[in-house]
């Protein structure tokens, strides 16, 4: 036995160390795409431009952006790949950027490459670009480190304030084909010398329909689902001498409760409970915050303004048709499988019935009465 | 420890080796696969299916029990010579050589092309396929026993894995997981049988009787084994409906890869080759258990050849007909024949020797 095992050894070695020739990933040769974009071209073409992180200590410039123009992705990948002397991989990809206008006539096939290919991330962060996706992947931002990795920061950044969603690949594709819930995406925009988050995108099924302004996003947060963190800016006018003033909370609890009735017609109707709790970091009114009955008015008035901008908001969404909330989730969740199929969701969602409190409590108010 | 009729000293299995060596040989590659089967072939909330499929298997391991209590724990090659012809048997032995020798090498190719997918796109998979088959060689050779050992620590090696599903418990909701219970669902009895595959691997244990004794707990050490699978399973499978959306996970032919991809660390991610590579050892005990159990059969067609040549010799066999099917949609149509007939012989075989069990006790009884 032993004699067996002495002769297979070497075999065993030299098999392991050849299968290392095949598929060699040298460091060096490599170009890792950091963020790639796709803006529309003319005839039906695609524009695909990526940005590659130059390492190596020679380089002219932090990194290399490419570009070529052809009928699909990874076309265009083969493409540009021809400009450049690394070995184009897409194991790092971060970021990819879809321009307004491609995103109206839909996503989903532009997907494809990057849910099929293996070597992407499900986490890569997906955005829209309000204009030229390209130019703004181009474009150097002197007070802002690389592009790639500023809207790389930014996008997560704001995503843990809750100001945008954080859409993934993963989480785009999940809302995509989920049958009660519509996909969002964060909107940029180039405002000279810097990036700016141009407010919250909303699909229809694939296709990019409408927006929400970014000073709405926190409200969109907390329709969308319970969170922690977060600050949101309420304009209050007040009551006895109409005087306008400005609340801003900080370090926001967020909890959502989701309400489906169903009328004699079957037709349902949806509310959003959302209970806030938060810390008071500015206020420009003369209530007094230390004051139980006039915090507590004050708590009101918040609530109140704040369901007036949910329920602009839901209204806002279903003149577009877009059920960026997952309304359709909570009511299928209530109804049986047939019933579900019986209703023809889309057609029924703009008709329903949905509207919003608000419970707001202000659980610290800082350092000053 | 006993002497067996050689008068060779050989260990018995413990109960809880014989439990992991069960798991270690179900749990496999499918798992990768796993969630997708389910949405495709019962619909919304497919996961529920595989506790039904766990007491199915607990079902066929209580006929597997029935044989060794009623055989005494003599293995089942002496139960069937005893009462039929050898030359009868051959076809049934060659049968049991070619399904079980071609699973292990199924299994085996399919999980190097999904290496291949996310690792190694134009190395030759059979390179890779080459350097698992000299370790199986090894472990083959070393015996039951010695095979379990390994099992135990491949177990370990691997088992922690579990824990990273607390990773996707962050962006798992119930309301993805809807309350329609298998609804929306195509699948029809090849697709039911195709989802049965991945429990596949207990069956073998009716080949481990004479290593065992009555301390090993023979019938509930199976079913123990059996049950870590089918709760490791339905775990994970759930876990997998309510982080996918329904129509998402029909469209994913992957989805645990997909799960694995979306692992981050603070200082690293797409960790998810490593993680494949830890299944190499579920994978491993897999293909090793079924070339040994083809093994064991062969060595009843050719009593006179060695053991230490026939190992080798059907572990290349295995490795040129792994060179037929050459895609890894090919691998999963074979892969699916194959496993129908092994539930056949998973079900069949049991039956067949408590038949032939009752007879001969009938005969004695009566002479």
């Amino acid at each position: 036995m032993m004699k067996a095992s002495a002769k297979l050894l070497p075999a065993l070695v030299l098999a392991v160390v050849m299968t290392g020739c095949g598929d060699q990933r040298v460091l060096e040769k490599l170009g890792f795409s950091q963020t790639s974009s796709y803006d529309i071209a003319d005839h039906d073409l695609t524009e695909f431009a990526v940005s590659i992180p130059r390492a190596e200590p020679q380089a002219q410039t932090k990194r290399e952006v490419l570009s070529a123009v052809a009928p699909s992705g990874k076309e265009a990948r083969i493409k540009l790949a021809r400009q450049t002397n690394l070995l184009l991989v897409s194991g790092q990809l971060r970021n990819t950027l879809f321009s307004v206008a491609i995103a109206r006539n839909g996503m989903e096939k532009l997907l494809d490459t990057l849910v099929r290919d293996p070597s992407v991330s499900p986490r890569l962060k997906i955005s829209i670009v309000n204009g030229n996706a390209k130019k703004l992947l181009e474009k150097e931002y002197k007070q802002h480190p690389v592009t790639g990795k500023y809207i790389d920061g930014l996008l997560e950044k704001e995503a843990i304030g809750r100001t945008i969603p954080l859409t993934t690949l993963y989480s785009f594709t999940r809302d995509l084909y989920d049958d009660g819930i519509d996909p969002v995406a964060p909107v940029l925009k180039d405002e000279g010398d810097h990036i700016k988050i141009d407010g919250i995108g909303l699909f229809r099924d694939d296709r990019y329909m409408t927006k929400i302004p970014p000073s709405e996003g926190l409200v969109f947060a907390f329709l969308r689902g319970s969170f922690k963190q977060g600050e949101v800016s309420v304009h209050l006018t007040e009551e006895k001498n109409s005087a306008k003033s400005a609340i801003m909370f900080s370090s926001i609890l967020s909890r959502r409760s989701v309400k489906v009735r169903r009328d004699a017609s079957g037709t349902p109707s949806i509310h959003y409970h959302i209970k806030m709790k938060g810390a008071v970091l500015e206020y420009t009114g003369n209530a007094s915050l230390a004051e139980d009955s006039e915090r507590e008015q004050i708590e009101r008035q918040v609530a109140k303004e704040l369901t007036r901008r949910g329920e602009a908001i839901i209204k806002h969404m279903q003149q577009n048709r877009v059920d960026s909330l997952g309304m359709g989730i909570a009511v299928r969740n209530r109804m049986s499988y047939a019933a579900w199929k019986k209703l023809n969701w889309p057609e029924v969602y703009p008709e329903v019935k949905a509207t919003c409190s608000f419970n707001v409590l202000i659980n610290n108010i800082g350092k000053v009465e | 420890m006993n002497v067996n009729g050689n008068g060779i000293i050989t260990e018995k299995l413990s109960s809880f080796h014989l439990s992991v060596l069960v798991f270690m040989t179900q749990f496999g590659v499918v798992i990768f696969a796993l969630p997708q089967m389910l949405s495709k072939t019962f619909g919304t909330n497919g996961w529920v299916m595989l506790p039904a499929y766990g007491i199915m298997v607990i079902l066929n391991l209580l006929l597997v029990g029935a044989v060794y209590r009623l055989g005494n724990g003599r293995s089942i090659f002496a139960i069937l010579e005893q009462a039929i012809p050898r030359v009868l048997l051959m076809p049934l032995y060659l049968f049991l050589v070619a399904v079980w020798a071609m699973l292990g090498c199924l299994v085996a190719k399919q999980y190097v092309l999904i290496f291949q997918m996310i690792a190694f796109p134009t190395t030759n998979p059979m390179l890779f396929k080459l350097v698992m088959d000299m370790l199986l060689i090894w472990l083959m050779l070393k015996g039951l026993y010695n095979i379990s050992k390994a099992a135990t620590l491949f177990f370990w090696f691997s088992v922690w894995m579990i824990l990273l599903v607390f990773f996707f418990y962050g962006e798992f909701k119930f309301s993805r997981l809807t309350p329609f219970i298998l609804k929306g669902g195509e699948g029809g009895l090849r697709d039911y049988v195709g989802i049965f595959a991945a429990f596949l691997g207990y069956e073998l244990s009716i080949l481990t009787f004479q290593y065992t004794d009555a301390k090993t707990k023979f019938l509930r050490s199976t079913i123990y084994g059996s049950l870590l699978t089918t709760v490791f399973y339905t775990y994970i499978c759930f876990v997998a409906f309510g982080f996918f959306s329904f129509q998402q996970l029909n469209k994913m032919l992957y989805p645990i890869l997909d799960l694995m991809a979306f692992i981050r660390f603070p200082f690293i991610e797409r960790l998810e080759n490593l993680f494949y590579g830890f299944f190499l050892f579920t994978v491993l005990l897999t293909v090793v258990m079924y070339l040994w159990s083809a093994k064991e059969a062969c060595q009843r067609i050719v009593p006179k050849i060695k053991e230490g040549v026939l190992a080798p010799a059907i572990v290349l066999t295995a490795y040129v007909m792994a060179f037929f099917p050459e895609t890894l949609s090919e691998v999963q149509a074979w892969l699916q024949v194959f496993s129908e007939l092994e539930c056949i012989i998973a079900m069949g075989l049991p039956m067949l020797l408590l038949l032939v069990l009752g007879l001969t006790r009938k005969k004695a009884s009566g002479t």
